[in-house]
Order: structure tokens, then C-alpha cells, then sequence
């Protein structure tokens, strides 16, 4: 049983097609990175998947039920949660608050204007719970909005595992860091998603090459290789499309 | 040692219940005491017309402030409340039912409520621009009718009932304004508990969530429609209770209560007093009807003041009076109030210049093209009495406008630093 399967996906934005026939299966635990060169269509993937824009043609499945044009919170109540490459959080609640917005539905609060919030030990536990895992408990009651980029990606994180859902996606989230906060977070990644399936864009292969149990390459809207990191590496086609310069930038 | 620690471990209870709701028993006595002090007929009135203005603008804030929606229209469901109420009052005196005046606002909650239900289905469905646009077209569309439907509306004159026909309960009969003044403020009192009792639930919160970035919401779970419709239905359920009040305190729903003007003042009220904030709103409705009351009473041109001090907020203070309050809670705790004062009481030469300089010339202009004709080209101002046909009070009031813009300009910058200095420190101002 797979976590997520794509069959066939397309998508054209007028006439363009940027994704060319995709199909795709991420099995239950699985950490799985997609690569590929800038604008092979890996942020487009994932909206297609987390239904931020529709499919032109193809089949989405989460935990083998069909979430094709489903609305992203109608895809992220059935357990699937993704974060964005450009962060994309409420600035001007805390961080806490942010947090907190993002565990209620999932704990069954819904759209309650009966409880307090106040004493919803749970939901403030579990807020509490994230931001101490994503170490911005000493931050909590700041505006997200001042935090710095590093604190704000890793916000960006924090809201999209505090859900709980079983499939984390995450759109380069080392982007724009230092070596030193990319270490960091590679361990903030592991720990978080620790029993989740992971699916993840990345352009740092030391990250890719770390975290990944298998490893997807990109290229102008199709897949060419999907497969373990050690054959990913050996693999002809992939160097001449991508790996060769991406590890030769990385050195 | 040992006795104090536990002292502090166990708050004193009746402590904690102040620290906790001494702010509403501190309302709850303001409005107990208010009409001792303030007792004239005038002052009821105006204190009545505040409660009423309050809970309206606190519900528009829902909206607004809260759930980021620029409504137009919000006086569909505050007009129709109050037209239902009224119509709620005949019925229930003509049928000697035994339903008591006080409970007459939930009829208008109903009512802002259904019809919040049905318009916040077509129109939250959009956001943004959208909504807006919607929401005056409904706005336009409901004072339109209310002119059509004479049956339920009353056309131009309205639909007047009578209060004190209804179920005496304990002997009050609402006949004097000082029993309708407590029942308004009763309601107010719960109204504003109960809207900030909202801002504290899950879906208070993700109101803001859906305000800050709806996107986001979206990605957490939310329906951003469902949100926004919701709080729709809310903000309609407390602004037909607002409509409920108003149709007791006036007896009489008209027109130009479910007005595209009334959709107007309310957002002025909100505007003014601050969205940003809880109680902006309150204070938002206390100055506007403040200023509609006494302005009204002093000149023809007041809509124009109005106008001017709604422009002036916005460039300003965009933040409103609470915003302002709120730009000076740091130097209260740093104790360094009393720094700037006297940086305000110069800035104030500057600001009354201008201010008399501009009301000068509004009143010359005023009294130029509507009152010569009538009452020749004499005029007066603040006792002062003068020609409005001779150029002195033209250049009198360019000089004052002239004079107090300039000098304004000139100490600003001062104003500025002394605030930063008070604010962060003279360290981190350099
Ligand atoms: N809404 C849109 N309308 C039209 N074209 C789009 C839209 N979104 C993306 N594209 C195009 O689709 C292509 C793929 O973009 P996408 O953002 O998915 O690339 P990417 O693989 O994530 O690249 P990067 O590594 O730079 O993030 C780009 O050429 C982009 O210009
Ligand atoms: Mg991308």
C-alpha cells in the first residue's frame, strides 16, 4: 500500500505544459526527495498534489483514496500537509498562535466558537510540544512576522507537521541557509518526521543524499530516474541532465 | 520567608477574580454610574445611542478587523433587525402576547442573523475586492427595496411602535429613557463580553489566521470560505441585535437606518476607533456619536468635520484611537509618559493654529454659499462677528492654516525624537 501515488499527471498552464505525464508511488515511511533543475516543475508538482491548482489530466491517490480536485484543506483533513519555498505564514500572530492555528482542526475543534482556547490544554500542549522541537519556545510570543529567516522557515515547518498528518511534503526547505543552519535542520527534519512519510524538493544534495531512502529526478516536467541515492548517483542520465553541475556547485 | 513564598503561591482569590474581570466590573459600574452624573434628557439620549452604536461597530469589526472583510453593507442586518423588532413590538402589543420588552433584541438578532445566513452564503464566497463589491450591491439592493416595500419598511416615513405596550415585567414599563438607558446598557455590557468571549474560540483565532494569510489557512484544514461565512452570520446575529436597541430606544425604524450612509458611519466608527484592537471600535462609537451629537448642534457643515477627521485618522493614525493608545502603553510601563508631554502641549500651539484656521475657513465658505441668502453676509464665529463678504476672514484663516502647518513641520521632527527617546531609550535612538 502506497502513502502516495501519482498516475499520469498533467498539467498546462494555457498552452504550456510544465508537468508531462508523471506517475509516481511513495511507500508508507518512505523519505523521498525530488530533485531537478530550476523550473522542471517541482514546486507545480506539489501544488498539484496538495491542490493548490487543479490537475489538467491524471490521478492523485493518498493512502490509496482518490484526492484528485479536492481542496487543499479537504486533501490536508485527510492527512496530507505540505510547506511552501517561499514562506508562507501568518505574520503578525505569535508564534505561538501560528502553531496553534495549525494543530485545532486535527485535535477536532473545528470551527468552535464554543470552547476557549484558553483552556484547550491539548491544543496549547501541543503547540507548546512543537515549538520546543523546532527550538522556538523562547520566541513563542513574539509576532512571527519579526522572527528571523532561519526561525521563520522553521516555523514553516512547525505549522506543517503540528497537524500530525502521516505525509509531510516540503518544498526546499534548506533553502537561502548557511552550512551550519542546513546541519541543523537536516536533524530538525529527520527528528519531526520521524514515522511520517517524508516527500521532499531540495536543492542541496548533501541534505538529498542524507535524508533520502529514494530520490526522484525532475527534468522539464518528467521524471527520468527514481531510485535509491547510490543508483540516482551512477546513473548516466541523470548526470547529464542535472547531477553533474548540481555537485559540481556543491563543491 | 518560608510564609511569604506560600503567600504567593496561593493567589488571593478575590485578587484573581479582579485582576481577571475587574475590567468589566469596572464597565459594568461606569454604565450603573454614568447617568447619575450625566442626567439630563440630552445626555440619555446620547449615552443611549452610544450603547446601541457600539455593538454595531463591534460586530462590523468582526468583519473588518478580525476576519479581514471590507463589508459595505453592513447596515442590511442592523436596519433589518430593527425593522423586525418594531414590527416584532406591534405584533406582540396589538396580540397581548406575554413576551417582555427586553428579550425584543434577539428578534432582531434573529433576524441579522438569518439574513447574514443568506447573504453571506452568495457573498463569502468571495474575498477581498469581491466581497466588497458584493456587499454594497446587497447594501444598494435592500435600501432600494426598502423604499419598494412600503408594507414592511413604512416608505419614507417609516415604522413607528410603542414600547410601553408591551408585558410589564416587575413594574418597569420602559416609558422613561433612564429604564431604556439600562436595558441598552445591559445588553451592551453582554454583547461586548460575548464578542470578546469569540476572539478567544478556535475559529476567533483562525478569523485572524484567515485575515493574516488565507492561503495558508487553507493548508492547516480551514475552509477560508466557511471561515469567513461564519463569522458573517455572527457579525449579522449582533449587528440585528444592535438594529433590536435601536428599534426601543427610537421607537421608529426608517430608511435611512438600512442606508447605504449607515453602512458608512459604522466603518468610520470602526475605522476611527481602531480596528487593529479589541475595544477600538468602543471608542470609535462614543467619539462619532459624540461628534454627530454636539457638531450637529453647532454647525450646518458638520458632515464635512466628520469627513476631514476621517481623512485626517486614516493619514495619520491608521491605527485609530486604540492604535494611538497603544503607541504609548510602552512608555506608560517605562515610566516615561511625562517626558513627552510637554513636547505635546507645544506641538498643540501648531495643531490649534491649524485647526482654527480650517474651521474658519470651512465656516466662511459654509456660511458664504448657503447662509448669505438668508441671513446676509454677517456672520459669527466663536462670538467673534464679521463680514463673510470682506477678505479678513479669508486671510485670517490662511494665515492661521498657513501658520500652524508650518510650524508643525517645523517641530515635528523634535516631536518625533522625543517620542523615540521615551519609547526605546536615548541609546537605541542613536
Ligand atoms: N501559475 C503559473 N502560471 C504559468 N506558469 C507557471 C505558473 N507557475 C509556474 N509556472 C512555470 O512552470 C515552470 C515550473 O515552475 P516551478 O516553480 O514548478 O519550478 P521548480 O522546479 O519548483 O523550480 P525552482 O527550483 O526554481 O523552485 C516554470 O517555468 C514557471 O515559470
Ligand atoms: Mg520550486
Amino acid at each position: 500500500m502506497s502513502a502516495l501515488a501519482l498516475e499520469d499527471v498533467h498539467k498546462t498552464f494555457g498552452v504550456t505544459p510544465i508537468i508531462r505525464g508523471v506517475s509516481l508511488e511513495v511507500g508508507k515511511g518512505e523519505r523521498h526527495a525530488i530533485i531537478g533543475p530550476n523550473g522542471a516543475g517541482k514546486s507545480t508538482l506539489f501544488h498539484l498534489i496538495s491542490g493548490r491548482f487543479p490537475v489538467s489530466q491524471g490521478r492523485v491517490t493518498l493512502n490509496d483514496e482518490d484526492i484528485t480536485g479536492l481542496k487543499p484543506y479537504q486533501i490536508n483533513r485527510r492527512g496530507l500537509s505540505r510547506s511552501f519555498q517561499v514562506t508562507n505564514i501568518f505574520p503578525k500572530l505569535t508564534v505561538f498562535e501560528n502553531v496553534r492555528c495549525a494543530v485545532l482542526w486535527h485535535l477536532g475543534y473545528r470551527y468552535s466558537f464554543w470552547h476557549n482556547i484558553r483552556k484547550l490544554n491539548d491544543a496549547n500542549e501541543r503547540a507548546m510540544a512543537i515549538l520546543q522541537q523546532i527550538g522556538l519556545a523562547d520566541r513563542s510570543q513574539l509576532p512571527a512576522g519579526v522572527l528571523t529567516y532561519a526561525e521563520q522557515r522553521a516555523l514553516e515547518i512547525g505549522i506543517t507537521i503540528a497537524g500530525g498528518a502521516g505525509v509531510v511534503m516540503l518544498d526546499e526547505p534548506t533553502a537561502g541557509m548557511s552550512r551550519s543552519e542546513t546541519a541543523h535542520f537536516v536533524n530538525l527534519i529527520r527528528k519531526v518526521t520521524e514515522g511520517r512519510t517524508l516527500i521532499m524538493v531540495e536543492h542541496d544534495m548533501g541534505v538529498v543524499f542524507d535524508l533520502a531512502d529514494r530520490i526522484s529526478v525532475l527534468v522539464y516536467g518528467q521524471i527520468i530516474a527514481s531510485d535509491t541515492p547510490a543508483r540516482i548517483r551512477s546513473n548516466t542520465a541523470v548526470q547529464e541532465a542535472y547531477l553533474g553541475q548540481a555537485l559540481e556547485a556543491e563543491h | 520567608m518560608s510564609s511569604t513564598i506560600l503567600a504567593a503561591a496561593r493567589p488571593n482569590p478575590v485578587l484573581d477574580l479582579l485582576r481577571r474581570y475587574g475590567v468589566w466590573i469596572a464597565a459594568a459600574g461606569l454604565m450603573i454610574l454614568l447617568p447619575k452624573v450625566f442626567s439630563s434628557g440630552a445626555a440619555l439620549t446620547t449615552m443611549c445611542l452610544m450603547g446601541i452604536m457600539i455593538v454595531f461597530s463591534l460586530s462590523y469589526n468582526m468583519l473588518l478587523g478580525q476576519t479581514g472583510m471590507l463589508s459595505f453593507g453592513h447596515a442590511v442586518y442592523y436596519g433589518l433587525g430593527g425593522f423586525l423588532a418594531v414590527h416584532a413590538m406591534n405584533t406582540i402589543a396589538g396580540g397581548k402576547l406575554p413576551i417582555p420588552l427586553p428579550v425584543l433584541p434577539l428578534v432582531g438578532g434573529f433576524m441579522g442573523l438569518l439574513f447574514g445566513f443568506i447573504f453571506g452564503a452568495v457573498s463569502t464566497r468571495r474575498a477581498g475586492t469581491a466581497f466588497a463589491m458584493i456587499s454594497l450591491g446587497l447594501g444598494e439592493l435592500i435600501a432600494s427595496l426598502s423604499l419598494i416595500l412600503r408594507g414592511f419598511f413604512g416608505g419614507e416615513e417609516g415604522i413607528t411602535a410603542n414600547r410601553t405596550k408591551m408585558l410589564t415585567l416587575w413594574g418597569v414599563r420602559f416609558g422613561p429613557q433612564i429604564e431604556v438607558y439600562y436595558l441598552i446598557a445591559a445588553w451592551c455590557l453582554v454583547c461586548i463580553a460575548a464578542m470578546f468571549a469569540f476572539t478567544r474560540t478556535p475559529l476567533g483565532r483562525l478569523c485572524n489566521a484567515v485575515r493574516e494569510n488565507p492561503e495558508r489557512a487553507e493548508f492547516i484544514g480551514y475552509s477560508t470560505q466557511m471561515v469567513r461565512f461564519i463569522a458573517f452570520c455572527v457579525a449579522g446575529f449582533f449587528a440585528g441585535i444592535a438594529g433590536g436597541l435601536a428599534a426601543i430606544n427610537f421607537e421608529l425604524m426608517n430608511a435611512v437606518n438600512i442606508s447605504g450612509g449607515q453602512s458608512g458611519v459604522v466603518l468610520l466608527m470602526a475605522y476611527i476607533g481602531g480596528i487593529g484592537h479589541f475595544a477600538g471600535p468602543i471608542l470609535g462609537a462614543i467619539l462619532v456619536v459624540l461628534l454627530q451629537v454636539f457638531l450637529s448642534d453647532i454647525t450646518g457643515a458638520w458632515m464635512l468635520y466628520f469627513g476631514l477627521i476621517f481623512i485626517g485618522m486614516v493619514m495619520f493614525a491608521p491605527g485609530g484611537l486604540a492604535g494611538l493608545i497603544m503607541l504609548h502603553l510602552p512608555l506608560w510601563r517605562r515610566g516615561t509618559i511625562l517626558q513627552v508631554l510637554p513636547h505635546y502641549a507645544a506641538m498643540a500651539v501648531p495643531v490649534l493654529m491649524g485647526a482654527a484656521g480650517l474651521t474658519l475657513l470651512i465656516e466662511t465658505a459654509h456660511h458664504q454659499l448657503v447662509k448669505t441668502q438668508t441671513d446676509g453676509p454677517a456672520m459669527h464665529f466663536f462670538r467673534l462677528g464679521f463680514d463673510s463678504n470682506t477678505p479678513l476672514p479669508w486671510l485670517a484663516a490662511a494665515l492661521l492654516l498657513g501658520g500652524g502647518l508650518w510650524l508643525g513641520r517645523l517641530y515635528a521632527p523634535r516631536l518625533k525624537a522625543a517620542y523615540g527617546d521615551a519609547a526605546h531609550g536615548v541609546e537605541a535612538a542613536r
